[in-house]
């Protein structure tokens, strides 16, 4: 009875997974759909679900002219150096203030999410004006500099709220042992802090590849994905935006699938002598 | 290793003696791949051929130029000379003062040009932008589906009323489209329909006015329940996977529904006539200079290029695009040719929207309007004898400030 009931437990558990995991991926699935089928299958009243007429036309379309590899590259530029600069003052920004005393961190904390309190589009004529004074309009440094003034408050967050489990007797343990400062950071502190890193990295990644409104901004001769996509959709064209977006998407996955194993929880179990 | 710097010093010495004396000249505009690729391959060849120069082109949609050029002119670092811009988004521009009075150079305007078209880039007595394409919104129907129904296409309100309740019996759905997502785009189309009923919008509550959203009531319960939603592009999607078998939209859709989507029954012609008179909104771009731009001789060069005859006709003959002058024609595409004569029909019973400081308040103002009425379901007069007063105190302000 209780083996039956276990069983039904664990079916209803199943349904339910397929469930979520089916409204996630709906509306990826008919962006991918989109992409690949003719106008006349899609500009219906009862459009087909599955794919019956494919074609490569859009994809052609999309890949054959220079319009993709300019935004592609520009994207995926900005997005790294965007995530390198911020974990680049993230990691030894985070590492000190989970060092502090619990109330002076809490409050340096509240001082790096201060900018955030304010919304983007009220912050981002006078950030880009500022950008426009130092010459950075259409330059990647520009565009992943102003990315990195919205993406490091939480980068901080989750980087502190990572070195904070690592528990600070491991550390002192390792300088009794002999290790340097540099040495505890290197060999002890990173490698048990890649779950959180990570986790920061795949963030400003990500915020920096959908970000829009300072890319609007700073952007004229070369326009990122996102701004392309834009494009698409201001000018009412289904099929190309559903391409554009279907590309964009790709390096999203790659780039989660890839860092995920990183995202392994009890790194420090166990780890003190006892 | 001398030969080798040699080479590059020489190479060096070649490519900046190829940059020596060219000017460049930065324009923005807001196109379609199509259109960059005519502007690219046929018309700034010819300019810059003539006025040895180099033209260095970027897209920005017209909606998002007016803080990009803020931004621009506040960090005192305009790296654009030259911009086209929608007609009906050209009184920021102003009030920012972020664009040259060209008032000095409005003799230098060819007298072929349209004259009312003129009239657009005037705000008060100074001239700011310069014409160079009109634009009309057409109204757009499916003819396998009036077909089917032995319907016409509707020129009149009372036959648009007809033709919807017509859908309606036989689907069981509203197949008429509005633009009822807010904003310019429904703006434009009740702005047309006032006129069209005799009213002055910006007095909300005269008879024309009040007519017009009568008539909008009773149309309300035949239309696509997609009119929530339709915008300038969405419109396009709607007519093509046929929630609407009849809405207005710009010319652009064409190229969309017909050229893109295949959808060849989607026909077009110049609309309906309202009670007193058949009126339609005139859109279209117009060019104007960036304060503060490095090249203003040159700019000014290519905006009159661009409405010359020339230019003008390259234009109308492949992209379809309707004339500015009164002296140029051009052979268009033949699949083409219906849509470009209704285009011309509704230019005929053009109406230019005035440029006013206060067009801003009363785009807000008739979208709560036509909110409350037609969604809310509120009664007609109250609701505008509030927003008459709303726009009187408006006017009366703006007018005491300046």
């Amino acid at each position: 009875m209780k083996r039956h009931k276990e069983k039904i437990k664990r079916i209803v558990l199943a349904l339910a997974l397929v469930l979520v995991i089916s409204w996630v991926i709906f509306p990826l699935y008919i962006m991918v759909k989109i992409s690949v089928s003719s106008p006349q299958e899609v500009m219906t009243q009862h459009p087909s679900f599955l794919i019956k007429d494919f074609t490569p036309d859009h994809w052609q379309k999309v890949l054959s002219g220079q319009a993709i590899r300019g935004p592609l590259t520009k994207s995926l530029a900005v997005a790294t150096i965007s995530m390198i600069i911020t974990l680049g003052i993230g990691i030894p920004a985070a590492y000190g203030i989970s060092h502090l005393p619990k109330r002076w961190g809490y409050l340096a904390l509240i001082a790096i999410f201060f900018t955030r309190m304010f919304p983007e589009v009220g912050i981002a004529l006078p950030i880009a004006i500022k950008f426009l004074e130092w010459n950075l309009l259409d330059t990647n440094i520009g565009l992943a500099l102003a990315h990195v003034i919205r993406v490091l408050p939480i980068a901080c967050w989750i980087l502190v709220g990572t070195f904070q489990t690592i528990p600070r007797e491991l550390e002192e343990q390792a300088q009794i042992d002999g290790a340097t400062k540099k040495v505890v950071l290197q060999r002890i502190v990173l490698p048990l802090s890649m779950g959180g890193i990570s986790v920061a990295a795949i963030f400003s990644w990500l915020f920096s590849w959908d970000e829009f409104t300072y890319a609007l901004y700073l952007c004229l001769a070369q326009p990122t994905l996102p701004l392309k996509i834009y494009y698409y959709i201001t000018r009412g064209s289904w099929f190309l935006t559903a391409t554009y977006a279907t590309i964009i998407t790709i390096p999203v996955v790659i780039i989660t699938y890839s860092l995920q194993r990183f995202l392994k929880a009890g790194y420090t179990a166990g780890a003190l002598k006892g | 290793m001398k030969r080798i710097i040699t080479l590059l010093f020489l190479l060096v010495f070649i490519c900046g003696c190829r940059s020596v004396g060219k000017d460049v000249l930065r324009v923005v505009m807001g196109l379609t791949e199509e259109e960059w690729q005519v502007m690219r391959q046929d018309i700034f060849p010819l300019f810059e051929k003539e006025h040895d120069c180099r033209i260095k082109a970027y897209q920005v949609e017209a909606q998002d130029w007016v803080r990009k050029l803020e931004a621009m002119v506040s960090a005192n670092k305009v790296t654009v000379d030259v911009f086209s811009q929608d007609n009906m988004r050209l009184y920021p521009l102003v009030a920012k003062k972020l664009v040259e009075d060209l008032t000095a150079y409005v003799d230098k305007i060819p007298s072929q040009i349209t004259p009312s078209m003129k009239e657009v880039g005037v705000f008060r007595t100074r001239t700011y932008f310069f014409p160079y394409r009109p634009n009309v919104q057409i109204t757009y129907y499916n003819q396998k589906k009036f077909n089917e129904y032995n319907l016409k296409p509707p020129k009149t309100w009372d036959e648009l009323l007809k033709v919807g309740k017509r859908f309606k019996e036989a689907e069981g759905v509203g197949r008429l489209g509005l633009k009822l997502w807010g904003g310019s785009p429904t703006v434009a189309q009740v702005y047309e329909l006032i006129v069209s009923a005799g009213g002055e919008p910006f007095e909300f509550n005269d008879q024309g006015c009040i007519d017009t959203f009568v008539f909008l009531k009773k149309l309300y319960p035949y239309l696509s329940v997609d009119s929530k939603k339709a915008k300038w592009d969405t419109t396009n999607t709607y007519l093509a996977n046929e929630s609407f078998y009849l809405a207005q939209n710009w010319p652009f859709g064409v190229n969309i529904i017909v050229k893109e989507y295949g959808k060849n029954e989607i026909k077009a012609y110049s609309g309906w006539r309202g009670p007193k008179r058949e009126a339609h909104t005139v859109g279209g771009e117009v060019l104007g200079i960036p304060k503060g731009a490095k090249n203003k001789e040159l700019a000014l060069k290519f905006i009159l290029f661009l409405e010359s005859r020339e230019v003008q006709e390259i234009l109308v003959s492949k992209l379809g695009w309707p004339l500015v002058r009164q002296d140029a024609y051009g052979q268009i595409a033949e699949w083409q040719e219906p849509y470009f004569e209704a285009v011309e029909e509704a230019l005929k019973e053009g109406v230019y929207r005035p440029n006013v400081l206060y067009w801003g308040d009363f785009e807000k103002f008739l979208n709560e309007a036509i909110m409350r009425i037609l969604v809310n379901q509120e009664e007609i007069k109250p609701v505008l004898n509030q927003y008459h007063q709303k726009m009187q105190d408006v006017i009366i302000a703006y007018e005491t400030r300046c």
